[in-house]
């Protein structure tokens, strides 16, 4: 008797709780991102009843949690309604959950959707699912970083930044502001251009990393005899490491925000600091933690995130950052519905590059920017 | 009985030279290391751990284990930023909403364990999965924000992380709850109870002590901890990830072992607790400012694990030796 | 005798008290009652019902039928602590203590303060203060488990009298007390004897019951069996009354052991931390008794002899070839068994099969291609089991529902089945009752005779002088003489056991 009593006391306490706090706990039905307002589809939700005519698509993502899948999804749903079919979109709740997103996969490949949109945490993983889906006639495409070094032919088409590009692009905007300190930079009062990654595993953040520390090396080669790669990504470090001008890679010891504010508390107090760039919204998150505790900037060290957030739109608003490189997530959304539509008509459809742009406190109102910065 | 006393002593002081000299060693090995900004991060780090720390190390005393704080914390986080941030509550409200939270999914525990009858590992592992599912659900997972010392309602910040002149106000919190739950451990009948529970909790029942509603107690004021830990890691970190926190729950184990709490029970202080938490913390900052790689960093932090691990063992073994005497 | 026993009342009664559990018939009706002032012994075999009977009394478990009256007003105690509270405390058999706690912390376990704050102060002096009037010297701010295990049961005792009991019981307080210990306890028992608290002594030690003990109850297979006034009984009447039928295996008159006997075992200089430079012989078929006090280092010398210590010096020879021991898996290859005193911790697997715990010293013999024979290991079991009499209804029995004699047994074919030829006991007898015993005994002499050789390390002498062919006395780590079993006598071996070296 006592038992049962104080198990109920137990649940009607915790669901007193949830209930004040979720008043619609549903995960199906996430509130509408803003770039959905905007969508160039019909402001009405769709609803057809189902009449079995109705294409499925499955789409699974890398992520669910940040606010960039959101506007993905938002993306989607506007496609979704543009042709009339039935979305489904989840992704896991970590991007070190390859295991969860292959059985996601499985569980879509059992419902026989009429096509998937995959954005593939390891290609290695889920090879037998895309042979599967190959076999069975189920077309797959791409979007976000996309399946990369799929099989030949088993995945159609990518809806996909090209992240090597899309970091460039923020080498590009960085090197301006620090170009005097690196062309004075010698070995003996040596220069450094800090990139922070979550890891070095997953495509698009490797990619990123890449893109940015090459054009960099480019961009500084040009006014600076000495330059080198160096840091823990081993893949792409070149040149001499006592270099007058180093772009160091640090990765944190795990995707977890705390490990990334040290990583980021570590960098801000290197001697000889010129610029950090942030890879993704996590590395971002980690700088900003750092300076929230106590980490100053130095007066001419220039910062440059990726994506967007709350948080990030408000350290550039504030000058913190001097800028950041969005993606066009709700185009990604966008044009993976409408590549897997296309696919299942039977049209010839090839990658479609979702676009990347330069944000900062000056065009970041500029309603063709604010579509793409999600909160 | 003053040999025994000396031997307790010497090994606080033992945890204590080793922070003090891994300190000395990243002071001389590190790039920066004894800065202002390095040396608030240590600190901003280790608020959340430490209270955290201190809740299970009373679990831990009582012989049991709660493998959900991580995740309770995460989750209390993550219902005060959707108060804060979509229902626009007051951020006082919303501290008390997350201290509520963590206390519930304590109590949640303890009755789990002490009247369901559920190992303790296994009622806080499925704990862990629901607060995590939970945090998810709320948020239609979704991270939430709090604020930074930069935007409205900085306070926050300023009175859980760092004042205005860069005092770190966290450690007055800490500090506080440190010795609060000295106290209880050490002066009151609730911690006599939980050291006792943990020797040996049929004498304790047969003495004719409610063993079990004491040893509640403990899951309790683990979950309140890990309550309190949420408006700290919120101060610090502003953004809350659905889905993460699993982890913390090891780190902090790891700081109660590591500052001399026994995982088989009985033996342990919270003072040692926040020892092993600087351990930790200094640790993990210390190797960031070696430049070493990110495998290195989490290489080292095993090794630690277990040579704290093999002392709470040989501790054991050591005890065992006095009373086979 | 107390006055309470002129008066011809009873402080206690307890009456037709009937207790099932699960099928299983545990108390069939019975009755027992105690004189303020007087000591009840309360005897019979494992599993005769004391326990329960006991735990009926202090609100452990509810009685099914039957009464109890306590001063003449019928008492119904629901949970340990409302006995307690009515003056009825118990000193358990297995220590209930809390090791990281001092001596007062537990004397006061459940009483420490009105408030919510402790009050260290007022219960180490209560708690000297009962120290005093028991007169022995314990530090109340000292850790149980730095104390000897004698006086932690000074602590529990002291904690039942503390809480100004009208009724305590002892459970087998003397299992693992020193002879000056027991004296302690006896002076106690005596001193609240006077005081007119009835005390109820459950005990399998015929010579303390004697000593001790105003009136016997014998209890057999749950039913009240009789009471007798001490005076006027014999042990040999009792064990009768407690098992139904006499068998008591007589005392060794002279070494059985035949002239030129071969050397099984020789141990030259064996020290260690506890264990001064000990040498000894032990021949093939040859019962060696080890005597001493608590803490002479018996136990230790055997557990150097079966590589579970380290030791810092010494030889150990198996049939005149020096053999390398330095761990139990060296000493079981070299056919050395070790039947630990805590057969519980190191003995068993309590929650394990009686064939599982049969063939765990010898399950390679048993394993063919990873794969375990259960077929062979039944086979064997039961043979073992049929050997040695185990009292088991099969051998797939989980060992912790046999009585502690029959557990013993188990062990003991355990290293039977791994074929042993040295088996060193550690207190073969602790905790089992009078029928039991001397079946061990017989099994002992049994395999001696089938040529075994065994250690046998015992703190009851007469048990030592009853199966000894030979006894080796030690004292504070060292070898203080050796005797063959026709000059030992009780009054020989405690002077070697008390001569420091």
């Amino acid at each position: 008797m006592k038992k049962t009593l104080a198990i109920a006391l137990a649940l009607v306490m915790s669901v007193a709780i949830f209930a004040a706090c979720a008043p619609s706990p549903a995960p199906a039905t996430p509130a509408p991102a803003a770039p959905a307002a905007n969508a160039p589809a019909a402001d009405t939700p769709a609803t057809d009843a189902g009449d079995g005519e109705e294409l499925y698509i499955s789409i699974i993502s890398k992520g669910f949690q940040h606010q960039f899948w959101q506007a993905v999804y938002a993306g989607a749903r506007a496609a979704a309604e543009e042709y009339g079919v039935s979305i489904f979109f989840d992704g896991p709740e970590s991007e070190a959950d390859i295991d969860v997103q292959v059985n996601m996969l499985n569980q879509q490949l059992a419902l026989n959707p009429d096509a998937i949109a995959l954005a593939a945490l390891s290609t290695d993983a889920v090879l037998s699912q895309l042979q599967q889906a190959y076999d069975s006639g189920i077309p797959v495409v791409g979007f976000d970083s996309g399946v990369p070094d799929a099989p030949a032919g088993q995945v159609l088409a990518n809806a996909s930044t090209d992240n090597d590009a899309a970091a460039a692009l923020g080498a590009e905007g960085m090197f301006p502001a620090i170009q005097d300190q690196i062309a004075a930079a010698t070995a003996d009062s040596p220069v450094i251009i800090a990139v922070l990654s979550q890891d070095v595993t997953s495509e698009s953040i490797t990619g990123r990393t890449r893109g940015f520390a090459q054009r960099m090396l480019t961009l500084a080669g040009g006014v600076n005899d000495s330059v080198a790669i160096t840091g823990g990504f081993g893949a792409i470090n070149t040149g001499d490491a006592d270099a007058a001008v180093r772009i160091e890679v640090i990765v944190g010891a795990t995707p977890s925000i705390v490990d990334m504010t040290s990583a980021a508390n570590g960098i801000l107090t290197m001697p000889g600091l010129a610029g950090v760039f942030a890879s993704n919204e996590g590395a971002a998150n980690g700088i900003l933690a750092a300076i929230n505790a106590g980490a100053s900037v130095p007066e001419d060290v220039r910062i440059v995130g990726f994506d967007a957030g709350t948080v990030q739109k408000a350290a550039v608003q504030a000058g913190i950052f001097m800028g950041a490189i969005t993606q066009d997530p709700f185009h990604i959304g966008y044009y993976s519905v409408s590549l897997a539509v296309r696919a299942v008509r039977g049209e010839s459809i090839s990658d479609v590059d979702t676009g990347a742009r330069w944000w900062d406190a000056s065009n970041m109102n500029d309603p063709d920017i604010a579509l793409l910065l999600y909160d | 009985m003053g040999d025994r006393v000396k031997k307790i002593q010497l090994q606080k002081l033992l945890a204590f030279g080793s922070l003090v000299i891994l300190y000395l060693f990243f002071a001389y090995a590190g790039r920066n290391f004894v800065t202002v900004p390095t040396t608030l991060n240590i600190l901003a780090q280790s608020y959340f751990v430490g209270f955290l720390a201190i809740g299970v190390t009373f679990v831990i005393i009582t012989g049991g284990i709660d493998l959900s704080i991580g995740t309770v914390m995460i989750c209390s986080a993550l219902v005060g930023g959707e108060l804060y941030r979509i229902h626009d509550m007051p951020l006082w409200i919303c501290i008390i909403a997350m201290i509520l939270v963590g206390t519930t999914f304590g109590l949640f525990n303890g009755v789990m364990v002490t009247k369901v009858g559920l190992p303790p590992f296994i009622a806080t592992l499925g704990t862990m999965m629901v607060s995590m599912g939970l945090g998810s659900i709320i948020t239609n997972v979704q991270s939430r924000t709090f604020p930074t010392i930069l935007e409205a309602d900085a306070w926050f910040a300023r009175v859980f992380l760092r004042s205005e002149g860069n005092f770190p106000m966290g450690a007055v919190f800490l500090g506080s709850y440190l010795i609060i739950t000295f106290i209880i451990l050490n002066k009151t009948k609730l911690g006599r109870y939980i050291y006792a529970v943990g020797s040996n909790e049929e004498a304790v029942r047969l003495s004719g002590v409610n063993a079990s509603n004491w040893k509640l107690a403990a899951y309790v004021i683990s979950g309140l901890s890990a309550g309190i830990a949420a408006i700290f890691f919120s101060a610090a970190y502003t953004v809350i990830v659905p889905g993460t926190g699993q982890g913390f729950e090891l780190s902090a184990i790891a700081a109660v072992v590591i500052g001399g709490t026994s995982l088989s029970g009985g033996v342990g202080s919270v003072t040692g607790t926040i020892i092993g938490v600087f351990i930790m913390s200094v640790l993990t900052n210390g190797l960031v400012s070696m430049g070493l790689p990110a495998p290195y960093q989490v290489f080292f932090t095993g090794v630690v694990v277990i040579v704290a691990v093999f002392m709470d063992i040989q501790r054991t073994k050591k005890a065992n030796q006095v009373k086979r005497k | 005798m107390a006055e309470g026993t002129v008066r011809g009342e009873f402080l206690l009664e307890m009456n037709g008290i009937d207790k099932r559990f699960q099928g299983v018939h545990a108390l069939k009706r019975c009755s027992i009652n105690l004189r303020a002032g007087e000591v009840l012994a309360l005897v019979g075999e494992n599993g005769a019902g004391k326990s329960t009977m006991m735990k009926i009394l202090t609100g452990i478990h509810s009685p099914d039928e039957g009464e109890i009256l306590f001063y003449g007003q019928k008492v119904d105690f629901k949970t340990p602590k409302a006995a307690q509270d009515a003056g009825i405390s118990i000193v358990h058999q297995e220590l209930n203590l809390m090791n990281h706690l001092t001596v007062a912390q537990n004397i006061f376990i459940g009483r420490e303060s009105k408030g919510f704050f402790l009050d260290e102060k007022s219960i180490n002096q209560k708690s000297a203060a009962l120290f005093e009037r028991l007169g022995v010297k314990i530090d109340p701010q000292e850790k149980v488990q730095n104390l000897t295990v004698g006086k932690q049961q000074i602590v529990e005792i002291a904690k039942a009298i503390s809480y100004d009991s009208k009724i305590i019981i002892f459970d087998e307080p003397t299992a693992t007390l020193t002879d000056a210990e027991i004296d302690v306890l006896f002076e106690i028992i005596a001193e609240l004897r006077d005081k007119g608290v009835g005390m109820i002594y459950i005990s399998h030690r015929m010579d303390e019951i004697k000593r001790i003990t105003d009136r016997i109850t014998v209890l057999r297979d749950g039913e009240f069996i009789g009471t007798k006034n001490t005076a006027q009984i014999e042990i040999g009447e009792v064990i009768q009354m407690m098992i139904g039928r006499v068998t008591y295996e007589e005392p060794k008159q002279a070494s059985t052991v035949p002239e030129g006997a071969p050397v099984v075992l020789r141990v030259e200089n064996l020290s260690s931390v506890d264990v001064k430079g000990i040498s000894f012989e032990l021949h093939k078929g040859e019962i060696l008794g080890f005597a001493g006090l608590m803490g002479a280092g018996r136990t230790e010398t055997a557990r150097l002899i079966f590589g579970a210590d380290k030791r810092w010096s010494g030889d150990i020879f198996i049939n005149g070839k020096k053999v390398e021991i330095n761990s139990p898996a060296d000493a079981v290859r070299n056919g050395i068994g070790y039947l630990s005193e805590d057969r519980k911790r190191f003995g068993l697997a309590v929650g394990m099969s009686v064939s599982a715990n049969a063939v765990m010293a010898s399950l390679d013999n048993y394993t063919s291609g990873g794969f375990i024979n259960d077929t062979k290991i039944r086979a064997v079991s039961k043979e073992y089991v049929e050997k040695i009499n185990v009292k088991t209804p099969s051998v797939g029995q989980t060992v912790k529902n046999l009585s502690g004699g029959n557990q013993q047994k188990v062990v003991i074919a355990k290293w039977l089945i791994r074929n042993c030829d040295v088996l060193i006991f550690d207190e073969p007898t602790r905790g089992i009752d009078v029928g039991a015993k001397s079946e061990i005994y017989k099994l002992m002499n049994a395999l001696a005779e089938n040529g075994k050789s065994i250690i046998m390390i015992s703190s009851e002498l007469p048990e030592l002088i009853r199966m000894s062919d030979r006894i080796l006395v030690m004292c504070e780590g060292a070898h203080t003489g050796t005797m063959p079993i026709e000059e030992a006598d009780q009054h020989a071996i405690m002077t070697l056991a008390t001569q420091k070296s």
